[in-house]
């Protein structure tokens, strides 16, 4: 269709969301304030698929998303959440009131980091914060654990 | 339906007949499952609009189609068909948003002059495109793809932006007139965008105003937005985001009295999409918008539609009756 266009397009586009550097001509600056804009919005849009993991950040929960997701490409407010709670997983901050959310999501879909998350085939089990969760057929129970 | 609502509505032509919206029609609101609730109940709601993306043609939302049923005009509001892509637009949703507006027996259907999408790319958010005759034509093709399927008029939405591309050719009045010109759809003027950009990007917006074709307005968005401290190390003085989360600002009423001192819109919406307001806050900022916009209170109006209704059945056809 116009493929000069399209091109500037996507490097626009690279620039905001996936780390890429400023293109010529723009203004770096405004870049920058557009960037933390858009991921103050995923932040938003994330919490609204993860109750437990936003509100349990409190207010460090927009940074804990611009931390994590800064050069990540959106990948819908379902999946991003899920990245943030495997990157403060690994770096050891996942708060506790989120641990049941997060092993309630895993042990209904896998999640290899790059494509969408998909409902698993096989039974499940994950152990959460005073409950294990087991999916069969697509199924999850949550068991509570009387003594932990 | 319409018939019913220009009745009722039935206050003087503000446009040609013929040529444009033939009548004030009023104030509505973007319907949001949210505060579905608060909207079937409020008094004196006009129109509605929702967001395409969220909603299924084939089952629409239970408090979508209650509106409809009750006789008010529903308007599917596209955000993610990305119009101004310069690889193409996506079918499917071009289709998706001709299903929503037969499902809903929509009187028009709107979307954004921005792109969201590109080359496989998906920033999540409305980008602005350069204003140049190359993203005028891109965006005219795009256009023109959409209109051939649907059955009712298309309406175009300038966004809000931080930010300018490098090369610009035209002023954002000159870039919206030469669009609509071309692709003879309507504009959806949102002066809560025109208020952000002025703030953002410097002008004059009430120069912005005075350069569009406001003939071509089919209904006009306010909000309320928030701001945000800049990076102030890198020289950044902050910005104003239209976020439609907080009260509809007192400059955003200003500049709407401003567009109505120029010609008065045929209808006028507030769009929330967070921190909902209890019914009755609610409730005054769609009165208060309504003042603003100088639509008659509900008791006037009543009184009005009781001696116009003759003449207004037979108002010629406009966009939003």
């Amino acid at each position: 269709m116009s493929a000069g266009l399209a091109a500037r397009q996507a490097a626009l586009v690279d620039a905001l969301v996936a780390g890429a550097p400023v293109p010529d001509g723009f203004d770096p600056v405004r870049l920058a304030t557009t960037r933390r804009a858009l991921l103050r919005k995923r932040a938003g849009e994330a919490a609204r698929h993860w109750p437990l993991l936003a509100a349990a950040l409190g207010p460090g929960w927009p940074t804990a998303v611009a931390e994590a997701l800064d050069g990540v490409p959106p990948g819908g407010s379902l999946r991003d959440g899920r990245d943030v709670a495997r990157w403060l997983r690994a770096a050891g901050r996942l708060p506790a009131g989120a641990v049941d959310e997060l092993a309630a999501r895993e042990v209904a879909t896998r999640y290899d980091g790059s494509g969408a998350p998909r409902a698993r085939r096989a039974p499940a089990v994950r152990r959460g914060r005073g409950s294990v969760f087991v999916q069969v057929g697509g199924r999850t129970l949550r068991l509570r654990l009387r003594n932990r | 339906m319409a018939e019913g609502v220009a009745a009722a509505a039935g206050v003087a032509a503000v446009a040609e007949p013929g040529a444009g919206p033939a009548t004030r029609l009023g104030t509505g609101i973007g319907w949001r499952p949210e505060i579905a609730g608060i909207v079937a109940e409020l008094p004196g709601l006009r129109f509605c609009e929702v967001i395409a993306e969220a909603i299924d043609p084939a089952a629409p939302p239970r408090g979508v189609a209650e509106l409809r049923d009750r006789g008010v005009p529903v308007i599917p509001h596209g955000v993610r068909l990305s119009l101004g892509s310069a690889d193409g637009l996506d079918p499917e949703r071009v289709a998706h948003l001709a299903a929503c507006a037969d499902a809903l027996d929509a009187p028009l259907v709107s979307e954004h002059v921005s792109f969201t999408r590109v080359a496989g790319r998906d920033a999540g958010h409305l980008l602005p495109v350069p204003r140049t005759r190359e993203a005028l034509d891109v965006l005219v093709a795009n256009v023109a793809r959409v209109q051939a399927e649907l059955d009712v008029p298309l309406a175009l939405e300038p966004v809000a932006a931080l930010f300018d591309w490098p090369g610009d050719e035209f002023t954002e009045a000159e870039f919206l007139t030469r669009l609509l010109d071309r692709t003879e759809a309507w504009l959806l003027l949102d002066v809560a965008n025109v208020h952000a950009n002025a703030v953002n990007r410097g002008g004059d917006p009430c120069a912005v105003l005075d350069g569009l074709p406001l003939d071509r307005i089919a209904y006009v968005h306010v909000a309320g937005g928030s701001e945000h401290p800049g990076d102030t190390a890198a020289g950044d003085p902050g910005v104003y985001h239209d976020s439609h989360t907080d009260p509809v600002p007192p400059e955003v009423f200003a500049l709407l009295g401003e567009l109505c001192d120029r010609r008065l819109p045929p209808a006028v919406m507030l769009e929330r999409d967070g921190r909902y307001p209890p019914a009755a806050e609610l409730a005054a900022e769609l009165a208060a918008i309504s003042a603003a916009a100088r639509f008659a209170p509900p008791a006037a109006r009543a009184a009005a539609a009781g001696q116009v209704v003759p003449a207004a059945a037979g108002v010629a056809p406009g966009v939003l009756r």
